[in-house]
């Protein structure tokens, strides 16, 4: 039940909207307890019969997820795509009224469009990110829940079945991470460059560190915890598990982020 | 037609049949099969091609759905039975239309409808089958439930060992098969009953063979009709090359950057994304497989993400005012505090990037190699059957791996001290679990040194 608790623990500190597109990992383990159960004793008999019925629910019910998937995966990718288009003509039209061939003479709505897009920016990559995380718990889900079918049916339906999902649409995140590391470049030249250790401790002393993108942020937070509790080991570490994440220093920091004192909406 | 793939397609399907003791029948029929699936018309063209491509992308859920609700098992059997032989005549026809053979299979890619005509045609399809099938293959009315719902829910193979690639070119040979024959539109019941009869004793031999790993060739028949599902998703990455016919096809389109910048350039071109409609965009876009629905809904998305900036920009400055207000004296602190909170935010998304990235290499490299070794040990079975290479494969196998720990240490090309140690964590993890499977497995099969496998691993490592 742990991959299920952090599931729903990614679930609730997920954007708005994404809740139910998430896998539905509790209901197919009920599935497999259930054929589980009722094959174990029938196999003998008749019980191929059953079997071959049961496998089919169960491959259906699957389709069924990683349809929903693709088709939310490519929603978002077309607006991802969409909006990164625009984030750069924006910046392309601030760098040109206030560059250095610009008119506008206005230092205050320069600093205010700059911040805005500053904003907008770190928002949208972290959105992207979030959603190659989307990608990466619900291929972990699958891959679980199919081992717990050949586990506890017998089967060999694992296997084959990873071969199909890996080549999914929702599974190919390779232009979503193009565009974050576009976005990254972006970034960097919208940013002033940082004076790093003067600003981090006023950052971190700051109560008003709320004010930027807080759902998304605490959503990646989130996303990297629960990522590490994932792969921190398991009983049942096989060939086809991944070994534990190992996060860097930079942990501490994340931590001391989640546990704010900033009250969440 | 082509000679060689009917041939081989007779002689899999001969060859599994004539274990069963059913040649006679089988032999008559498989020689119609190749003819039958070349001459295609059924009896009903119109309800057929009227609905051809809604039935046939709806093909699979549909006859998933049936199964449910379907009480009696050989009702049930006939309409799965003649989904498929429908399947092959729909992909024929609509390959007719001048569509390559994999591709005519892109339809398929939304599952989300069913059809209020399939069934209508099924039944159709299936009584008159039945009075064929009651004839002459009585003995496999018996038992047909699970192969049909093996099948016709793209189950995928359970042994399958092959990899991807064939799996792909043997269904573009089969389906060759089908499509080249001029007459498409021609066929007969007969043909249509052969196709079924042939559906059905095929998907009867996959049932015994489900627990036997080693029956290649049957898995190769199966997973071939897996294919359709798996190559639709594949195709629907390539937009350009799906089917520009179905006027009803809500299938869906995966966008790229370049796509949206032909987009972007023809809405300018027409006056800015008011003022430009769906049709005129389409026709400046001049893009094959794009149709209007596309364009419609990324219109629409495109307007609502021009319009929406400039709301939320008048919202999210309300919002920063009320915030900026508070500490309006310390202007530039604050300015500073925002930058460097957002920098921080950056820098968490930063690196959630990065291990997803890795994650999802890790995941791909596991399955990979995992598949790889299943050959590996398909083909050792096959070559020297009896013969137990296990102790001797085992060390060299540990010499691999550990060559391979040795190679991911000192290469320098590996960037983090944490991606190299993911790396050799699960090189040791794969070695021991080598060894467990090893006992595990039947000690018939062998497994062949690996040294084809260390190469190819580190030329990935050294990437």
């Amino acid at each position: 039940m742990k991959f299920g608790k952090r599931l729903k623990q990614q679930i609730q500190e997920t954007l708005p909207g994404w809740g139910d597109k998430f896998l539905s990992y509790k209901e197919l383990k009920k599935l497999v307890k259930l054929i589980s159960s009722s094959c174990a004793s029938r196999m003998m008999m008749n019980g191929s019969l059953e079997y071959g019925k049961a496998e089919a629910e169960f491959v259906y019910l699957l389709n069924n997820e990683i349809d929903k998937f693709n088709a939310f995966f490519m929603e978002q990718e077309e607006d991802f795509i969409i909006r990164h288009k625009e984030l750069q003509q924006r910046i392309g039209r601030v760098i040109d009224t206030w560059g250095p061939n610009g008119s506008q003479p206005s230092e205050k709505d320069c600093k205010e469009e700059l911040g805005k897009i500053r904003k907008d920016i770190v928002d949208f990559h972290g959105e992207m990110v979030l959603l190659i995380n989307y990608s990466n718990i619900n291929y972990t889900g699958l891959a679980k829940i199919l081992k717990k079918y050949d586990k506890r049916t017998g089967g060999l339906l694992r296997s084959p079945y990873i071969q199909k999902v890996l080549q999914q649409p929702f599974f190919t995140t390779d232009l979503i991470s193009k565009l974050v590391k576009e976005c990254e470049s972006t970034i960097d030249t919208v940013f002033p460059p940082s004076c790093d250790v003067i600003s981090r401790q006023l950052v971190l002393g700051s109560e008003k560190i709320g004010a930027a993108g807080e759902g998304i942020f605490r959503n990646t937070v989130a996303a990297l915890l629960t990522m590490q509790e994932i792969r921190k080991g398991s009983s049942t570490y096989g060939r086809f598990s991944l070994p534990p994440l190992s996060l860097p220093d930079q942990s501490d920091v994340i931590q001391s982020q989640l546990n704010s004192p900033i009250a969440i909406p | 037609m082509e000679a060689r793939p009917a041939v081989s397609v007779q002689n899999v399907v001969a060859s599994q049949l004539s274990n069963c003791g059913a040649s006679g029948t089988l032999s008559s029929s498989l020689s119609m099969f190749p003819t039958a699936l070349g001459e295609k018309c059924t009896k009903f063209p119109d309800l057929q091609q009227a609905s051809m491509e809604k039935e046939l992308k709806q093909h699979p859920r549909t006859v998933a759905s049936s199964l449910p609700s379907n009480s009696g098992a050989v009702g049930l059997m006939f309409s799965s039975s003649s989904g498929f032989s429908a399947d092959l005549h729909f992909s024929s026809v609509s390959t007719q239309e001048k569509h390559s053979g994999p591709t005519s299979f892109i339809s398929q890619s939304t599952y989300s409808e069913t059809s209020i005509t399939f069934p209508h045609s099924g039944v159709l399809q299936s009584t008159a089958s039945s009075q064929y099938l009651n004839e002459n293959h009585e003995p496999w009315c018996i038992d047909p439930l699970p192969n049909f719902l093996d099948y016709s829910v793209d189950t995928p193979v359970q042994n399958s060992q092959v990899a991807c690639s064939d799996k792909q070119s043997d269904w573009q040979e089969w389906a060759d098969l089908v499509i080249n024959d001029e007459d498409a539109l021609t066929s007969n019941w007969n043909d249509i009953m052969a196709d079924t009869s042939i559906a059905d004793l095929e998907l009867k031999m996959q049932y015994p063979e489900e627990k036997q790993p080693l029956n290649f060739q049957m898995q190769q028949v199966q997973e071939s009709e897996q294919i359709p599902a798996v190559h639709v998703e594949n195709l629907a990455i390539a937009p350009a090359s799906s089917p520009a016919s179905s006027a009803a096809t809500k299938q869906r389109m995966r966008w790229t950057p370049e796509l949206h910048e032909a987009f972007v350039e023809a809405v300018n071109k027409l006056g800015g994304s008011e003022r430009a409609t769906p049709k005129g965009v389409l026709k400046l876009m001049k893009v094959e497989g794009l149709t209007i629905y596309h364009v419609k809904s990324h219109l629409q998305k495109y307007r609502t993400a021009r319009y929406k900036p400039e709301a939320s920009e008048a919202g999210s400055s309300e919002k920063k005012q009320s915030s900026l207000d508070d500490l309006s004296s310390l202007d530039l602190k604050t300015g500073i505090e925002i930058t460097e909170a957002l920098r921080l935010q950056m820098e968490v998304q930063k690196r959630l990037h990065e291990q997803l990235e890795i994650q999802r290499n890790l995941q791909l490299r596991i399955e990979e190699q995992g598949r790889y070794l299943q050959m590996m040990f398909e083909k050792q079975c096959k070559s020297m059957p009896g013969v137990d290479l296990a102790k001797g494969s085992s060390s060299m196998a540990d010499d691999a791996f550990a060559q391979l720990s040795d190679a991911v240490q000192n290469s320098p090309g590996t960037n983090d001290p944490g991606v190299s140690k993911i790396v050799t964590a699960k090189e040791v993890d794969e070695k021991q679990k080598l060894r467990e499977r090893e006992v595990l497995e039947d000690p018939e099969t062998n497994i062949t040194s690996p040294s084809d496998s260390p190469p190819l691993k580190r030329s990935k490592l050294d990437e």
